[in-house]
């Protein structure tokens, strides 16, 4: 069943659009997202889908009535909010301020009954804020406050729950915290939740649907996991530096620009490997790598070289020979100390063909393993026992040959 | 799934603060008591308290004393008792609006437009002819004034969206008046600039019961209306936002506190002239003293304060330069400010 409804509802502020033409429908205990950049309009929408603002034009529905032809007071047994604006009420005690979720239930003089004192102490139960109970609001964190306004709205006993971005402000132990209470309260009580959000992994991680808010038009509607894709995103936001990646649930930050690197992994070695290599600066390229690999995928969210083979094939020899054309191309070479299987084992080669080449090796891996897999290699490894110990040696490098280019450069001028 | 077990002796009260506030208010009401006593028997000619006891019991023949207690001090301590309840309520229904501890009853412009037309009848031609200007003209211009803003800052509030353009708009008014006033005062006899000025300070010297069969209970009818209004009073601490989501009508609730605030202090302006400082500390006092901001605790509790505070601060006006009065206004601000900064330095909480 429908529970909120919007028909071409066009929401703004005095005649100026904000957002036009948003169609939606919300049915029971769906966990409803808004995405979009800031400025995009989230928060107008928000303001309107829970009767804060008067919509241009259009109509929103909840339960099939008008929502501005609802009474107050009934509209508050249905829908609660919990907003973005600070809060200040001065000095409330926790039990207090979620007991004035109770208005539409009390009588004239906001008495609470032995009901009302129940059904506070079990929201605040159900956030887990139970022990905050007779604390000052104002004393509170941002997290606790946050978890006790969300407090506040559930003993309205609403059938929706609408939140202006319920996480900024918080910490990460907090921000899980809401989402995980807010999953919970769709689940188990069957709430509707509707709530905007900036991270778009947070997003991607708990909600059922997500709507995508841009340029003052809906851009798109629908699961996630659909309609997520990692241009998507990067449109969404107008994103140049960074990659979204949709399986990983995360973006990955572009770098790039310096001396190549052509790192040596598989297995999940690369990953971490990558991310530092990346924030320095560094360009990168890799090999080989199956595609169903994590470094895989965290190789193409960094923007990275990644010569890549069919997912659990052997890896081919024209894999091998681009891997060898890319090592030859980069300054240094890696070996992040992949493991080696049946399907893999070409990599081998790659590492053989490279030292045949003279180049040197940075290893992240135990000398005496590669004594074992690669024999005696004539002074051309380099062992890092740690990847900050493989920063510095780099950036030791880095620094002599930065420095012999400009000698060069500079005899050249003399010459 | 986070469960929490809550301590058995936790549940047991309804609310944390269990019921602490009931003795406070009873304590409250007691000190009020006192201070009204302590009002009737001091003064230029000191009243024993047992002369005291026979005079309200109707007793005895202490014909002076009878004058002096019953129409004299009597009048005026229960003027002054209703006069800073009135206040104080005024001042702490405004602070909520707009959601700020600094604002006082006169921030919509009441007692500017009670001065300017005061100062008209006082300070003009108006009153040549008449020679001194009587009491009662003076407390119906007053009167008009005041009611003259509280149906302008009406009209405007119904307009404005936001309750701080409806601030600014107040606070301008309260300009133009002064402005007004300010010419007036230059071109001013000395005499009657003299007269003008001890009325702007307030007083509330010279009541009678007349006057106070009016105050009470018009006063007392608003005073019950605004703690009808503290439950709304109440969700509006979280902001008009919230209120509105928890099915509070904003624009009624607005539209009442504005009404009866501005009523409550028009009604006082008009007898006793503008009386700083009770409308801004009391409510401060109350939030303080009980620790809470629950308006259906904290009105009670700031009605008693400010008719206590009120009432001592008249009697200090009157008896500690005798013959000499002192203007109210100055007792209030000297006596009061220092309280209310060494409350707020201990406590790290405001509003």
């Amino acid at each position: 069943m429908s529970i909120v409804q919007t028909k071409e509802l066009a929401v703004g502020y005095e005649g100026r659009t904000v957002v036009g033409q948003i169609n939606l429908e919300a049915l029971k205990g769906q966990f409803i997202c808004l995405l979009g950049p800031n400025g995009s309009g989230k928060s107008t929408i928000i303001r309107t889908l829970s009767g804060l603002l008067r919509p241009l034009g259009g109509s929103v529905f909840l339960k099939g009535e008008h929502l501005y032809t609802i009474q107050p007071q009934d509209l508050a047994k249905t829908m609660a909010v919990v907003l973005t604006e600070r809060l200040s009420p001065g000095l409330i005690k926790v039990f207090d301020l979620v007991a004035m979720g109770r208005y539409p239930y009390t009588g004239f003089f906001g008495r609470l009954t032995g009901k009302d004192a129940g059904k506070v102490w079990e929201a605040l139960s159900l956030v887990g804020a139970g022990k905050l109970a007779g604390r000052y609001f104002n004393e509170l964190s941002d997290g606790e406050k946050q978890k006790v306004l969300m407090a506040r709205a559930l003993v309205q006993e609403p059938e929706v729950l609408i939140l202006d971005e319920p996480t900024s402000h918080l910490d990460l132990k907090h921000r899980l915290e809401v989402m995980a209470i807010l999953r919970r309260l769709t689940q188990k009580k069957g709430i509707t939740v509707i709530l905007s959000l900036h991270e778009v992994d947070m997003a991607l991680k708990s909600c059922e649907l997500v709507i995508l808010v841009k340029n003052g038009k809906i851009l798109a509607y629908g699961p996630p996991e659909e309609i997520l894709g990692d241009e998507r995103v990067a449109e969404l936001y107008d994103i140049d530096c960074a990659n979204f990646s949709n399986c990983l649930g995360g973006i990955e930050l572009r770098n790039g620009g310096g001396a190549g690197v052509f790192v040596l992994a598989g297995g999940g070695s690369g990953a971490l490997v990558y991310r530092l290599l990346n924030k320095q600066g560094f360009s990168l390229s890799t090999g080989v790598i199956p595609e169903n690999d994590i470094d895989y995928h965290v190789g193409q969210a960094l923007g990275a070289t990644v010569i890549s083979e069919k997912p659990f094939e052997e890896i081919s020899k024209s894999s091998l020979n681009r891997a060898v054309f890319a090592s030859t191309q980069a300054a240094y070479i890696l070996d992040a100390g992949f493991p080696v299987g049946t399907q893999n084992k070409r990599n081998l080669d790659l590492v053989k063909q490279v030292l045949a080449q003279g180049r040197t090796i940075y290893s992240l891996r135990n000398p005496k393993e590669i004594r074992l897999l690669f024999g005696e290699g004539k002074g051309q490894w380099v062992f890092c026992p740690t990847t900050g110990a493989l920063l510095s040696q780099l950036k030791i490098e880095e620094g002599q040959r930065q420095g012999k280019n400009a000698s060069t450069s500079a005899a050249v001028v003399v010459g | 799934m986070v469960t929490e077990v809550i301590p058995k002796s936790f549940s047991r009260f309804s609310s944390p603060i269990g019921c602490k506030p009931f003795y406070l208010l009873a304590l409250l009401s007691i000190l009020l008591v006192l201070t009204l006593i302590l009002s009737l028997t001091l003064g230029s000619v000191a009243i024993p308290l047992k002369d005291l006891s026979q005079v309200l019991l109707g007793q005895g023949s202490h014909t002076v004393d009878k004058t002096v207690i019953l129409d004299i001090r009597l009048p005026r301590a229960l003027a002054a008792a209703f006069g800073g309840a009135a206040l104080a309520v005024s001042g702490l229904l405004l602070q909520i609006f707009f959601r700020n501890p600094i604002v006082d009853p006169y921030v919509l412009g009441v007692s500017s437009g009670a001065t300017l037309v005061v100062a008209l009848l006082m300070l003009t031609g108006f009153s040549l002819g008449m020679g001194s200007v009587s009491p009662f003209l003076v407390t119906l211009a007053a009167l008009i004034g005041a009611l003259g803003v509280v149906v302008l800052v009406m009209a405007i509030a119904n307009r404005v969206k936001s309750v701080v353009t409806l601030l600014v708009i107040g606070l301008m008014i309260g300009y133009l008046c002064s402005a007004v006033v300010n010419i007036l005062m230059t071109f001013a006899e000395k005499e009657n600039l003299h007269n003008f000025i001890l009325w702007t300070l307030g007083s509330f010297s010279g009541f009678d019961w007349r006057e106070v069969e009016i105050l009470a209970p018009v006063g007392g009818v608003l005073l019950a209306a605004a703690y009808l209004l503290s439950k709304p009073l109440n969700a509006l601490l979280l902001g008009e936002d919230y209120a509105q989501s928890m099915g509070v009508k904003i624009k009624k609730l607005r539209r009442g506190t504005v009404l009866i605030s501005s009523a409550l202090t028009a009604l006082v302006t008009a007898f006793a002239g503008p009386v700083a400082f009770i409308g801004l500390a009391s409510p401060h006092l109350a939030r303080l003293i009980l620790g809470t901001s629950d308006n259906k605790i904290l009105i009670p509790a700031t009605i008693l304060l400010g008719a206590t505070v009120t009432t001592l601060c008249d009697l200090l006006a009157r008896i500690s330069f005798s013959p000499v009065e002192l203007p109210i206004s100055a007792i209030t601000s000297l006596l009061g400010a220092p309280i209310v900064i060494s409350l707020l330095m201990k406590r790290r909480t405001s509003l």
